[in-house]
Formats: structure tokens, C-alpha cells, sequence
């Protein structure tokens, strides 16, 4: 997984969010963020939880048009191939990818390598790490 | 629609069942900034000084500012303003979590509500839809269930709710709001009004996004004065400890309210100190797009609460003497599930206490007896026996049974958490606040007490009092959590990135001593007077015995001569009245001016 989060610090203030839409989309909205983080009270304490890409290429094998692919790194979605129908939005297995307004896929690309999400939080909980390479050892 | 303004207001009438959409001129985001301005702008405009608080004709005004949903830290309050049933002046309040940005991205900077409703109801205000929905299944929840309920029936946990509970329904004249469970919007009955207007709750949700005229600079600056200024470190205190951390302050600086403020050092304020309420806390937790994150989650044996917050701890812990950690929590929870004002409450009861400790009427509480302040504040809240009478605050209550003296109350609404005797200054913000005994126009005891300034002298402290609550309504209004201590430098260079235009501190001041006047001039014309700028007798007649103040009387004649200088410095006559040529130096608008020339004939 390559945002790594360490939940317990995490607050939940959503500047990961923010930074995410106004990088990507030029408008500050929660909801089109390629992250969510959210909170509930429950029992004895709050639980805050962090949706994010797992990089686990569900969404590439998917699409029936072959306009998800990746570098090892991240998910690439080609726009010109998008047909906007929404299955690799049906079976994300984390709900963290929409459509955009007119209709294509969106998808977290880390920011290219530089992820505004980690760059952003305050109390350092997001970190980014690379893939290891096949066959590299531990 | 200009940069993060989007010029649209959304009118509520609850007796006529309608929503309807209307347009904000750019000029009142210019002039009034947003929140506590905005707010205090249409009331101004909205609701005749005479109206009874407690009627239709009342409004709540909620509003967003500027910067609210945008990346700057600090920014996600939501104001709501109205005319106070506790005080009957006008009054606001601010809450953090998620329901001021979610108001935002929902569309609008303002939402007005009128009328009152035929029968309980909530209110669901989302980009396309406005719906006035009869809930009479809420009717006596507590907000805490009532958030639950309402999030389950819209079936979307991401709503945000602002609820009252059954002291809010029951009018309790200082019934709060209640946001996220933990979140108040404490102060001056808006809560009341709710109830009033069989409002059981508003809940928002949004989805479209906040423009800036340039999304990079604005991105750079924010994070800019995020770290210039040191609110994202891990190390400031406010995340470290939160507001407990002025316990300790307090203590030290001979100010902590207790046994109703007759000593400013409690013997067991270790007990329920930020040291103490850590070792319980589990959690921290931020409101939306705040870097600092002061709240904390705290959970002792049974008793859990976000909290408490230091303004608690003082009147619901040392000023009660209540030294027990785990009450403490449970009377801070008991209070925001019921809806109830934690500070008013705990003023409330400490009266009571001290009455009865002193002979002078019988309430059968005591200093010390926090089950049965437990059980106070379920009385008050469904108006059983005394709790009815006391359901009206601590000034209703020794107009009828006497000891004024120990009603610590300002425009009858109850002091928060500092003694203005080891503290001066203080007791001018108190005074002059526009909403009656309140905390947030000023805080100038970190400048004395707990800064370099005499704390016990008033000079220089009337145009030092008047500057900060200048500074303080400018930056409320623009949304900024009081907890960033930001400079109104700062807080021109985002109004800019934000809103647009160019922004001077000067300008911004000028926006906020034009607030703080809309504000005087409303209660003027209710019929306030400028004796009514004071403080209980208790200040000027008794001398703390303990800490720094105790050598230090704050007489009466040296607190009036200081409240002229304070009338003189504002511009205002000696009745405290703003003069004309004052109000046009600020530029508030004619219309304005002429209907306050008219009712005062100034």
C-alpha cells in the first residue's frame, strides 16, 4: 500500500482532502478528494478511518476499455480511452474512486511521486513509500 | 459569486413552509466580512430591536465565511446569530466541527430561519434540495441521539448536524447547539430559539467546491502562515494539552473562579487539571481543515466527553467545587446531550450554592455536592421544581430571591471561567461585550496575567481592551478560530487569496471596530444603557485573599472612570452611545444610521 497511515494520530481535519481537490480539481471539496477520511463515536472512544487507493489494480483489470493501467508505482487512467461507465468506480474494494463532472474516471495518481495529502498533514500521519521492486529482499 | 463568497443566502420561513433563494451583495462581505459580521448585519437589518426573542418574528442567522472550506487552518466555524432571549441583546456564536464547511459546500454564506414552525420539525439543506421535515418521533432526545437518528433517517453518515435537546424544546433560556456530539454552540439561548421556533435541528450536506481567484497562491500562503505562525507544530500547547492548559495558568495567576468566584485558587485544581485529564484521554480530534487540533477525548470509568474545556472545568468544576475528574465529565456530557450552556449552567448552580451556604435562600445545594448539581441540571432542563425558575439564568433568579451579589452574570448572561480581579482588562471586555458576560470579544488576560502587562492597573487598558475586540470581531467574522492567534496582517493576506481584492491590516480593523458598532448600536436601541456596562458588586467590594490579586482592590470609581475612557476612545458619547459622525467615520451605511438617529434622537 503505498499511503501508509498511522491512524492513531490522525485527528481527522481533512487538510489531506483539501489539498488532494485543490491540486487536482483547482477547487477546495472533500468529496472529490482521492482520499476520505472519516470519524464515528462509538463505545469508548472516536475511530477515524482513511480510505485510499491500496494500489490493488482491481479497477485496471476491470475496465472494459483498457484506460486504467499503472507504472508500478500508481494508477494511470487515460481520459481520451474513459468511457465514463463507472465499473472500476462498482468494484473499487475501498469506494475511493468517482466520476467527475463529465464523466471520467478518477483515480489517485500520488501526485506523480509527490503526494499533496502527505506534504499537507499536520501531525505527519500519511507517509509515502515506494514499491519495492520485484525481487528485491527485505 | 466572487472568489470563496458565493453571494447566495437561502430564507427559511418555518410558519409558511418555505425556502427560497436570495442574492448577497459583494459589499456585505466587504463591509461585514462573513460569521459574527454577516450574521450581526442581517439581524440588524432582519429583526426589529423591540421584537421579543421568544417569538416568530426572531431570527436565526447562520453564516460562513470567506475562508470557510478553503485550506486555511482554523477556518470551519459557523456562526449563528440572533436576538438573545437570556440577555436580549444580540447576540452570536460560534461552533467548530463540520457543519460551517458543509454549510459551505452546500452553497451558501448565509442561511436566515423565521417564523416557527407547526410542529417539530428538522431542516435538511443540501445544493438542491430544502426541506422543512415535521420530526415530532424527536421530540425530548437528546442531541447526541437526535444526530444519530437524523443521519439514519437521511441515510448518509456524512450529514452534519446542529441539534438542540430537551432544554432547547423546554426553553431554557441558556439552551446551546449541539454539532458532531461534542461541538457547542454554547452562549445566550440560540439554542432556546431553536425551540422556540419547534426547530429540533439543521442538517447540511454539500458538495460543491469552494473557488479561490488563484487555488496555488492560495495554497502557498495558507501554508505559509501555517508554519510562520507555529499552529501545525506538534508542539504547540492548544494540540499538546488543548484548553485545559489554563488551568494550571489560572491557579497560578489567582483567577480561577471558585466556590462562585469568591477565590481565585482552588485546593484541588490538580485534580482536574490538563495533567490530570490526560491520563484519561484517548484521543485527539480536529474540526474540519484544522491543523492544530485541540479537542480531546477523554474517558473516565463510565464518563466520557470531548473535553472538558477549560471554560467547564472552571464553573462546572472549581467554582462548584467539584474536584472529582469523572463527574466532572459526566455533568460536561450530561450538558451538551441535554443542550444546555455549560458555562450559564455552572453560574447558575454556584449562585444557588452560595445562596444557600449563605442563609440567604434555601435552593438545598451546597458547595461540594456535584450528584446533586447532577441532578440540578436534569431539573433545570425539564423545569421540575426549582429547575424552572432557574431554567431563566442567575440574574432572573436574585431578582426574585435576592443576592444579586452571587448572580456573577453581565446583561444577565454568566461569566466564563477567569476572575476579572486578577485580571483588569478583563473585566472591561466583560462589560462592553456586546453579548453580556462573554470571554470572546477580548483576551486581554494573556497580555496581563499570564504576559507582561500589570494586571492590576487600568491604564492604558480602556484603548487596549477597544483595539483587541476590534481585531477579535474582525477576525470571527472572517472565521478564524480564536486559537490561532493571527495577526490582522495575516488576516488581510487571506481575505485576498480567499475572497479577492486588496486587504490591509488597517482595513480589516476597521471592518471589525465596524462590527463591534453594529452590534452597540443594536443594543442601544433595544434600550441598553451604558451603567448596565459592568460588572457584579462581588468585584468591586471583595478583595481575593489568595495569589497575586489579593493586595490589589478594583474599586468601582477607578472601573467607571476607565469605562469613560473606553466610551472616549470608541468615538461613543457618555452614555456609551456611538456617536453619528463615529458611525459615519466607519461607514456604516445611511439607512442604518437614520433608524438608530431615530429611535435615540442622537
Amino acid at each position: 500500500m503505498p499511503l501508509k497511515f498511522h491512524l492513531k494520530d490522525c485527528t481527522g481535519c481533512q487538510l489531506c482532502q483539501l489539498a488532494c481537490s485543490a491540486a487536482h480539481e483547482g477547487e477546495f471539496n472533500p468529496v472529490k478528494a482521492r482520499l476520505r477520511i472519516t470519524h464515528d463515536y462509538r463505545e469508548n472512544n472516536i475511530y477515524i478511518h482513511a480510505t485510499r487507493c491500496t494500489f490493488c489494480k482491481i479497477c485496471e483489470n476491470v475496465c472494459p476499455v483498457g484506460a486504467i493501467s499503472n507504472n508500478g508505482k500508481w494508477m494511470i487512467v487515460d481520459h481520451n480511452k474513459c468511457i465514463g461507465c463507472g465499473t472500476c468506480e462498482q468494484n473499487c474494494p475501498t469506494g475511493v474512486i468517482y466520476l467527475n463532472d463529465n464523466k471520467k474516471s478518477i483515480i489517485c495518481d500520488l501526485c506523480e511521486g509527490e503526494p499533496k495529502c502527505v506534504e499537507w498533514c499536520p501531525k505527519d500521519v500519511i507517509s509515502y513509500v515506494e514499491p519495492k521492486k520485484k525481487g528485491a529482499k527485505k | 459569486m466572487k472568489g470563496s463568497f458565493w453571494g447566495k443566502k437561502l430564507v427559511v420561513d418555518l410558519s409558511k413552509g418555505t425556502c427560497t433563494t436570495e442574492d448577497l451583495p459583494e459589499y456585505l462581505a466587504e463591509n461585514y466580512l462573513g460569521q459574527k459580521g454577516l450574521g450581526a448585519r442581517i439581524i440588524m437589518e432582519d429583526v426589529p430591536t423591540d421584537t421579543d426573542p421568544l417569538s416568530p418574528e426572531n431570527e436565526l442567522v447562520f453564516s460562513t465565511g470567506v475562508m470557510t472550506g478553503t485550506i486555511v487552518s482554523c477556518s470551519a466555524k459557523l456562526a449563528i446569530s440572533a436576538k438573545s432571549p437570556l440577555t436580549g441583546t444580540i447576540t452570536d456564536g460560534s461552533v467548530g466541527g463540520h457543519a460551517g464547511a458543509e454549510l459551505k459546500y452546500a452553497g451558501y454564506d448565509a442561511v436566515v430561519i423565521k417564523g416557527r414552525a407547526p410542529e417539530l420539525s428538522y431542516l435538511y439543506i443540501s445544493p438542491d434540495k430544502c426541506e422543512i421535515k415535521a420530526s415530532p418521533e424527536l421530540k425530548g432526545l437528546g442531541t447526541f441521539e437526535t444526530d444519530d437518528r437524523i443521519r439514519k433517517a437521511e441515510e448518509d453518515e456524512e450529514i452534519k448536524v446542529l441539534a438542540i435537546g430537551p432544554a432547547g424544546e423546554n426553553q431554557v433560556l441558556y439552551a446551546c447547539v449541539s454539532s458532531e456530539r461534542y461541538r457547542q454552540l454554547g452562549r445566550g439561548g440560540i439554542g432556546t430559539v431553536f425551540g422556540n421556533k419547534n426547530l429540533k435541528a439543521v442538517a447540511v450536506r454539500g458538495w460543491l467546491g469552494v473557488q479561490v481567484p488563484d487555488v496555488q497562491k492560495c495554497m502557498e500562503t495558507a501554508a505559509h502562515y501555517h508554519k510562520a505562525d507555529g499552529i501545525i507544530d506538534k508542539e504547540y500547547e492548544i494540540y499538546d494539552d488543548g484548553t485545559p492548559m489554563l488551568v494550571n495558568l489560572s491557579q497560578e495567576s489567582g483567577l480561577l473562579p471558585t466556590r462562585n468566584f469568591q477565590e481565585g485558587t482552588y485546593e484541588h485544581y490538580e485534580k482536574i487539571n490538563s495533567e490530570s485529564l490526560k491520563e484519561v484521554r484517548q484521543n485527539k480530534k480536529a474540526c474540519f481543515s484544522c491543523g492544530i487540533a485541540c479537542g480531546n477525548y477523554v474517558v473516565d470509568g463510565d464518563a466520557r466527553v470531548e473535553g472538558p474545556e477549560y471554560e467547564t472545568i472552571a464553573l462546572l468544576g472549581s467554582s462548584i467545587d467539584n474536584p472529582d475528574r469523572a463527574k466532572l465529565i459526566e455533568l460536561n456530557a450530561v450538558c451538551d446531550d441535554l443542550g444546555l450552556d455549560t458555562i450559564s449552567a455552572g453560574g447558575v448552580i454556584a449562585y444557588m450554592m452560595e445562596m444557600t451556604e449563605k442563609g440567604k435562600h434555601d435552593f438545598g445545594i451546597r458547595f461540594g455536592e456535584t450528584d446533586k448539581a447532577l441532578e440540578l441540571v436534569r431539573k433545570i432542563t425539564y423545569r421540575e421544581g426549582i429547575g424552572d425558575e432557574a431554567a431563566g439564568g442567575s440574574k432572573r433568579l436574585a431578582e426574585k430571591y435576592g443576592g444579586a451579589e452571587f448572580a456573577i452574570q453581565v446583561k444577565g448572561q454568566e461569566l466564563p471561567g477567569y476572575d476579572p480581579r486578577g485580571s483588569w482588562a478583563m473585566g472591561i471586555a466583560f462589560a462592553t461585550a456586546p453579548r453580556g458576560g462573554c470571554h470572546m470579544s477580548a483576551y486581554p488576560i494573556e497580555l496581563e496575567a499570564w504576559g507582561t502587562l500589570d494586571p492590576f492597573t487600568f491604564e492604558g487598558k480602556a484603548k487596549l481592551v477597544a483595539d483587541m475586540q476590534n481585531a477579535q470581531f474582525a477576525k470571527f467574522s472572517m472565521g478564524v478560530c480564536d486559537f490561532w492567534p493571527v495577526e490582522s496582517e495575516t488576516l488581510a493576506k487571506l481575505f485576498e487569496v480567499t475572497y479577492g481584492g486588496d486587504w490591509t491590516a488597517a482595513k480589516v480593523d476597521k471592518a471589525g471596530e465596524r462590527i463591534f458598532n453594529i452590534q452597540r448600536m443594536y443594543n442601544i436601541m433595544v434600550g441598553f444603557e451604558g451603567r448596565e456596562d459592568t460588572l457584579p458588586q462581588r468585584f468591586f467590594k471583595e478583595i481575593l485573599k489568595d495569589g497575586p490579586p489579593k493586595d490589589h482592590p478594583m474599586t468601582e470609581d477607578a472601573f467607571n472612570a476607565t469605562m469613560q475612557e473606553y466610551y472616549t476612545y470608541r468615538g461613543w458619547d457618555k452614555e456609551g452611545r456611538p456617536t453619528i459622525e463615529r458611525l459615519e467615520e466607519l461607514e456604516v451605511e445611511p439607512e442604518l444610521i437614520d433608524r438608530y438617529r431615530a429611535v435615540t434622537g442622537l
